[in-house]
């Protein structure tokens, strides 16, 4: 597939999923010069996904490496299956076989546990590797990480060096639970991606929850995003907008109104302190909403 | 358009942004293919050049000036001199019929030579004096300006923690740490072939820090404090105490220094006294872990400096730093005695400037972890 602005725009719309010019072109820049995009920004705002739609709108796998702290090379790139090595050395061994011929048998490709970033180096298809929430693993980490990303090959002692056909699109997200490496930041391109203002959210609502009334769309649109405003402990995801649209479709209610409101405010609000403070403004909020 | 992009990355680098070889070269890559148009110039730009949301709004209030439309009144371009070859080399691209033909045009009619620094527009103004504000010393601060500093805390404290953040590193000696090497001995059949060491917590050393709210001072403690907010959890327990006669356990809140008990203010200053109550308080010393940060100025309003005292707390505990928010050359005149309790302190560093202060803060880094 040619990567071309139109294209992309064609294949983000495919895979339903809508956003702003900017990030369109982001995309596109990344794509084509072939580095590295990370992406920052509040949770939930749909860094995963972004990761997700690529991979639909290339044709290609997505491979997810979900990282979390203590995450080190053996689980993130390949781990040898040491219970069937065993059991395959006894076998030769009571065969009878060489020495050498054990130790070849035993360190073949079969025995090897293809992680997720081995596993985006060798396939022949094309790729999207997304690692998830980057700033949960360590520096360490980031470092290895590092040194994969520029030459995408990695020698195994016992196999020789794998290197990558094609290299796979690499995409990072990251929450800003801490601060990532200047090295890390400079290999990639760099994209903030924030909530969608009301008129995008109601597009997002309008594709995804169809059957829901359109005016109504709008207000649950406009209504979250003047909650966002409000110094929550978390701000509303684009899919708790998105349930909650359901839920209101579900419950057959036409109206945003204070009831309604108050009767289906925990589907997109889970902390109870965000639900005390949106109903102490509500009025507010429902006039914003609804105007 | 080479030579302009290259005005543009100087122009970044002095509002604050550090983009790097690499990054510029990126950014060049990145312009190419997506072309002049200013959108996506902006985001092509943005994208290998702003690699934190911070430094966002700096980037766009450079931009804007930089790559200004003609039409913008009083905004003056800095320009390179072989401007137009290079924008006619750019190709069908350039096709529309906008930017690109008016801006040589206009340049050709309106300044036929360089525009010097002299001449940079008031877009750029704000990211100047947020410059010049890390630099100024704090007694040189009028209420406006203290009001400005917060934008400089994020900042500067960006610097800090990263600083705090390399120097909590995993250990590879140690204590055995047997519930991880079990784990991993797991999928080697039970056979711990490699052992795992329990981690060096970054919060083993506590952190004491003493600032002087009197006066002269109080603007920098203010400032130190929100400072030292992000380099908390490499502590294993933090203690803010402000002084100007006594020490008083406080806590920053929504950016102002709280008292936790009544506090004068009005007091005049006797770090004698505050080292005789801390004396009191922990008279074996505040422990081989804990760290003490001292930010004062060290006038005693010739009042007993106890410099004894200050010993005594030096060698029960694991560092003292002291920070003084005067420039060198005010020590030691009139009632300071920096130099009788420089001698029992293992760093001095001069913090008169939110700059300075930073700077000395990424050196307690190094001293303290």
């Amino acid at each position: 597939m040619e990567i071309t602005r139109e294209a992309i725009r064609e294949g983000l719309a495919r895979a339903r999923y809508i956003t702003t010019d900017a990030v369109e072109t982001v995309l596109f820049l990344a794509l084509t010069l072939e580095k590295p995009l990370l992406i920052e920004g509040p949770a939930g705002a749909g860094k995963t996904e972004i990761g997700k739609v690529l991979a639909e709108t290339l044709h290609g796998e997505l491979i997810r490496l979900q990282c979390y702290e203590g995450l080190d090379e053996a689980k993130a790139l390949y781990e040898w299956n040491y219970q069937k090595q065993l059991l395959r050395i006894q076998a030769d061994r009571d065969q009878g076989l060489s020495g050498e011929e054990v130790t070849q048998h035993a360190f073949a490709r079969e025995y090897l546990l293809e992680r997720p970033l081995l596993r985006a180096i060798s396939t022949p298809r094309r790729s999207v590797l997304l690692i998830d929430e980057v700033d949960k693993a360590d520096e360490e980490f980031e470092a290895f990480l590092l040194e994969l990303l520029s030459d995408f090959q990695v020698t195994i002692p016992e196999l020789g060096t794998v290197r990558a056909t094609h290299r796979p699109v690499v995409v990072l997200t990251s929450n800003r639970a801490r601060e990532l490496s200047e090295a890390l930041k400079r290999r990639c391109f760099y994209l903030w991606l924030d909530f969608p203002g009301a008129e995008k959210e109601r597009e997002i609502v309008a594709l995804k929850v169809p059957e829901l009334d359109a005016r109504l769309q709008e207000h649950v649109a406009r209504f979250v995003n003047a909650l966002r405003k409000l110094d929550l402990h978390k701000a509303p995801s684009i899919a708790e907008t998105l349930d909650w649209a359901r839920a209101l479709r579900a419950l057959q209610i036409r109206e945003l109104n204070a009831a309604a409101v108050r009767q289906t405010l925990n589907v997109v609000l889970k902390h109870e302190e965000d639900l005390r403070k949106a109903d102490s403004k509500l009025s507010a909020l429902i006039g914003a909403a609804t105007k | 358009m080479k030579d302009r992009l290259l005005g543009f990355f100087d122009a970044l680098r002095q509002a604050g942004l550090s983009p790097s070889v690499g990054e510029t070269l990126d950014a060049m890559a990145a312009v190419q293919a997506a072309g002049v148009e200013r959108p996506l110039l902006r985001e092509a730009l943005a994208t290998a050049l702003v690699k934190d949301q911070a430094d966002r709004a700096a980037f766009d209030a450079v931009f804007e000036h930089y790559f200004a439309l003609p039409a913008t009144g009083g905004a003056r371009r800095q320009q390179a001199p072989r401007e137009g070859d290079g924008v006619g080399r750019l190709g069908p691209g350039m096709g529309r019929g906008q930017q690109p033909e008016g801006r040589s045009d206009a340049r050709e009619r309106a300044e036929p030579q360089r525009p010097t620094p002299a001449q940079q527009p008031r877009a750029a103004d704000a990211l100047a004096r947020r410059k010049a504000l890390a630099d100024k010393p704090f007694r040189d601060m009028d209420a406006m300006e203290v009001d400005a500093l917060d934008a400089l805390v994020a900042e500067l404290g960006r610097r800090v923690r990263v600083r705090f953040a390399r120097r909590a590193r995993r250990a590879k000696r140690g204590r055995l740490d047997v519930r991880r090497t079990i784990r991993r001995a797991l999928s080697r059949g039970g056979v711990p072939l490699e052992l795992q060491w329990k981690r060096r917590r970054p919060g083993k050393n506590d952190l004491l820090a003493l600032v002087d709210l009197s006066y002269s001072a109080a603007t920098a403690a203010e400032f130190l404090l929100a400072l030292l907010a992000p380099a908390r959890r490499y502590f294993r327990r933090v203690h803010l105490l402000a002084y100007v006669d006594r020490p008083c356990p406080v806590s920053l809140e929504g950016g102002h220094v709280v008292p936790h008990e009544p506090f004068d203010l009005n007091a005049r200053s006797d770090f004698g006294a505050v080292l005789r109550r801390l004396d009191e308080r922990w008279p074996r010393g505040l422990g081989r872990n804990t760290l003490l940060l001292v930010l004062g100025d060290a006038r005693n309003n010739r009042r007993p400096p106890r410099a004894d005292l200050l010993a005594k707390l030096h060698r029960n505990t694991r560092r003292v730093v002291w920070l003084n928010p005067e420039p060198r050359q005010r020590w030691n005149s009139g009632d300071s005695v920096m130099d009788t309790y420089a001698r029992h302190v293992d760093a001095l560093l001069t913090a008169s400037s939110p700059r300075l202060l930073a700077t000395a803060l990424s050196e307690l880094a190094r001293l303290a972890l």
